[in-house]
């Protein structure tokens, strides 16, 4: 008999996973390409089922139905050899319910939204589709109780949020910010990969409970384990040095912006800090890296924002100084307040993105509001032209991180002449291929 | 688990190797001369089912010299490395029949590393990836019965132990050459190569580790390749057969024409980077743990190679499938090419969803030295 809790997680989880798959078999074994109809009503319908999915879990949390449940979920082992084991355990608390409810209902409302919005699009079959995919991510994140199964809900999150990017994939800009964010999400991953193998080792476990016992590791270990858990955070949530895929990611849909670097999916850094707070706890320099990245982060987005020249973009920017100032608040100890300012700013956030198209016409009507120099004019006219100007071009984060892969992309080239030498010296072949 | 489990083992593997062997055949059946399938079906299951690892590795060398057969019109050089990795098997046998398992567990990972495309033994198979893609694929096949006979036969001693390190250290340092190539590559043919050689090193990295102990791991790492690579193979294929080959430099767009194609592609080039849900995301996992325990800094030199795979494999996608859409008479997918292709996205997803279903028994099977070898 399954219980209440094993089936709201398993349908908040499963449920959008669902119906994706039903778009996608669509596509791939039908003749014709699914309606625009069938695909809202298979991936609503998965995005309901999360939903109730997420509200029996509650009930749960609550004790409606019988005693409150709190705490890891157990649904057997994914995997199991010797003494290596990736559990298939949910964690069922007030932080994962509320993140996993919200991150629900948002994605339901996106939804309903873009049925609208994009209707009559090219790619409104893939629209959906993927964002039941992203939805499953991050009930998996959000529910997920070990770190295996939380990396698994992270990367569907950044192979969802890649592909929206590229939406409109017709332009090169798109698709060029697409490989951009991408790229700079799988090398922050290789640091929460890095801390899932390292926890395992050290701490026998990588439960998320298992960290509670992260203060009997010596401080050397803690802290970069911490390090290697804020690496991924600040690449997720775009903190410094990673900031600069962020305007380009409103390369994609406003409906997707708006769920993605307005709501969901920039936060998830935070969550990640949130969740594996017993590793920060212990690390105090790690925490006051993060400290720093947030407040440079947000300094740099707040400048940014009030120069940038298109609306999106400065709201992507205005959601990243908050981000950073949430990262800070985390890193200083202040969990609770991070959580409430999180939740707050994503559901504000998810509004202004959402009317970030009517900007233009609410400006002709309301008005310019025009304003004087601004403190650091009137202080020092040199000074704020030069941080105008950094601001304008966003620090060049671009160029510098360009820069510092360019000795790599040379190594790469070496390489490949080398073995094109080294197939043309040992082939056989002589015909053209 | 007990004695049930271990005479389960080999059907399992047997079953993948099966699926992946008669893809090709299903989805191109002008090409194939059933003789010869039935021929590469029997020493599969000889490999797997044998009892003695000299037939084992003779029945792994009869099916390279078939696979050869195949590619010798149009890749000379993959026939001969082939052949050169048949005799290498036919001399594992041998060491074998002479009880010198470590000159055999030496001369059976030469063989592994031809036919996987290890850098810089990769020349044959980088030819078949380029020119007999197919071909390829099939011989994934029986590279995947080549490690279960390694596992089986000749990783049980003290010398594959001393030589564990070493092979995860080299592994290591070919998958992360192969990743860096991969994401200079400026043609599709050059994708499935570089890509071809980084899963190699990855699965010698996992042979290293098998020799510690951990048997399951480095074969559900050789089924996640075969299985990843193999679609990827097909479907670059399906795209060259009805576009010539693919340079990035010119337009690409092919999505909107080719839909399914572009799906599946993606499926399985994310199956190949380790994307969850797949196989590939258990193994890779599974892979990182174990070779922890034998250095971390190849554990890191792995993860930062598939995630190298992973920015080339969407560059990839992207040059190809997406952009303004080029205009082509050639029709999508058909239903054989893609009832194949979901077989095996079926396979890689009930691997990656349960693992166990191979794992289990692999790992009980093989850990067990085999009879008359103590």
């Amino acid at each position: 008999m399954i219980d209440t809790v094993h089936l709201g997680l398993a349908l908040a989880i499963i449920g959008p996973f669902v119906g994706s798959l039903v778009v996608g078999l669509t596509v791939v074994l039908g003749d014709n390409h699914p309606t625009e109809s069938l695909t809202t009503r298979a991936v609503g319908a998965g995005l309901g089922l999360s939903i109730l999915g997420g509200i029996l879990v509650l009930a749960s949390l609550w004790g409606l139905w019988g005693p409150p449940v709190q705490g890891d979920v157990a649904f057997g082992d994914w995997l199991r050899i010797d003494d290596y084991v990736i559990p298939l355990v949910l964690l069922v608390d007030p932080l994962s319910v509320t993140i996993a409810l919200y991150a629900a209902v948002l994605t339901a409302l996106v939804a309903r939204f873009s049925r609208t919005y994009l209707h009559k699009e090219p790619g409104f079959v893939r629209f959906f589709g993927l964002l039941g995919f992203f939805a499953t991510g991050t009930q998996l994140v959000a529910f997920s109780g070990a770190l295996e199964l939380f990396f698994a809900g992270w990367e569907v999150i950044g192979i969802a949020s890649a592909l929206f990017i590229g939406y409109f994939h017709e332009r090169d800009e798109p698709i060029r910010s697409s490989i951009r964010a991408f790229s700079t999400y799988r090398l922050a991953d290789a640091g929460l990969l890095i801390a899932t193998v390292t926890t395992f080792e050290l701490l026998g476990s990588a439960r998320f409970s298992a960290l509670l016992e992260a203060n009997t590791l010596p401080p050397i270990e803690s802290t970069l384990l911490a390090l290697m858990f804020l690496l991924s955070a600040m690449g997720k949530s775009a903190q410094l040095p990673f900031s600069s895929w962020l305007p380009r990611a409103m390369e994609g849909p406003t409906p997707s912006s708006a769920l993605f670097y307005g709501a969901v999916s920039i936060h998830a850094g935070l969550f990640l800090l949130l969740r594996v707070w017993p590793v920060f706890a212990v690390a105090p320099a790690a925490r006051a890296a993060g400290v720093a990245v947030g407040l440079a982060t947000a300094i740099y987005a707040a400048s940014a924002a009030r120069v940038h020249p298109d609306a999106k973009g400065a709201l992507a920017h205005a959601t990243l100084a908050q981000v950073g100032l949430i990262l800070a608040e985390i890193c200083m100890g202040w969990t609770t307040l991070a959580l409430t300012h999180l939740v707050c700013h994503a559901l504000l956030r998810l509004g202004q993105f959402l009317k970030a198209p009517n900007t233009i016409h609410d400006t002709h009507r309301v008005g310019h509001d025009s304003h004087g120099p601004s403190w650091l004019e009137r202080a020092s006219p040199h000074l704020a032209a030069r941080v105008y100007a950094a601001s304008l071009h966003r620090l060049r984060l671009d160029d510098r991180i360009d820069a510092a892969f360019a000795p790599v992309l040379g190594l790469a080239r070496a390489l490949d002449s080398t073995d094109r030498w080294l197939r043309r010296v040992v082939a056989l072949d002589r015909s053209p291929s | 688990m007990g004695g049930e489990t271990l005479q389960s083992a080999p059907w399992e593997t047997f079953i993948v190797c099966l699926l992946l062997l008669i893809a090709p055949v299903v989805a191109s059946p002008r090409r194939t001369r059933l003789w010869r399938v039935g021929a590469l079906v029997a020493t599969l299951a000889l490999a797997l089912f044998t009892a003695d690892g000299r037939v084992a590795y003779a029945a792994v060398a009869i099916g390279a010299v078939l696979h050869a057969f195949s590619a010798a019109p149009r890749s000379v050089t993959g026939a001969a490395v082939l052949t050169v990795s048949a005799a290498l098997s036919l001399a594992a046998a041998a060491a074998i029949g002479q009880g010198t398992l470590t000159a055999a567990f030496v001369i059976s990972c030469l063989a592994i590393a031809l036919r996987s495309g290890l850098l810089p033994l990769h020349v044959g198979a980088a030819s078949m990836c380029e020119r007999v893609p197919l071909v390829q694929t099939e011989q994934l096949s029986s590279m995947i019965a080549l490690v279960f006979v390694h596992l089986r036969f000749v990783d049980h001693h003290e010398g594959a132990a001393a030589l564990g390190p070493w092979l995860v250290t080299y592994g290591a340092g070919a998958a992360i050459a192969a990743a860096l190539l991969t994401i200079v590559q400026r043609d599709l043919r050059g994708f499935y190569r570089g890509t071809t050689s980084m899963h190699a090193g990855m699965l010698l990295a996992a042979l290293g580790t098998a020799s510690l102990g951990n048997f399951g791991a480095a074969l559900l790492v050789a089924v996640s390749m075969g299985l990843a690579l193999g679609g990827l193979g097909m479907m670059i294929t399906s795209l060259e057969e009805r576009v010539g080959p693919v340079g990035f430099a010119g337009p690409g767009g092919r999505g909107v024409t080719f839909p399914r194609l572009a799906v599946l592609f993606a499926f399985f080039g994310g199956a190949g980077v380790g994307m969850p849900g797949t196989s590939s995301f258990v193994a890779d996992d599974l892979l990182l743990h174990t070779l922890w325990m034998a250095s971390p800094i190849a554990t890191i030199t792995v993860i930062l190679s598939s995630a190298l795979v992973a920015v080339a494999t969407l560059v990839t996608l992207s040059k190809v499938f997406l952009g303004r859409a080029t205009p082509s008479l050639a029709p999508d997918l058909g239903i054989r090419e893609r009832l194949v292709a979901v077989a095996l996205v079926v396979l890689l997803v009930t691997l990656g969803v349960v693992p166990g279903v191979l794992l289990y028994p692999a790992d009980e099977f093989l850990s067990g030295v085999p009879p008359g070898m103590e």
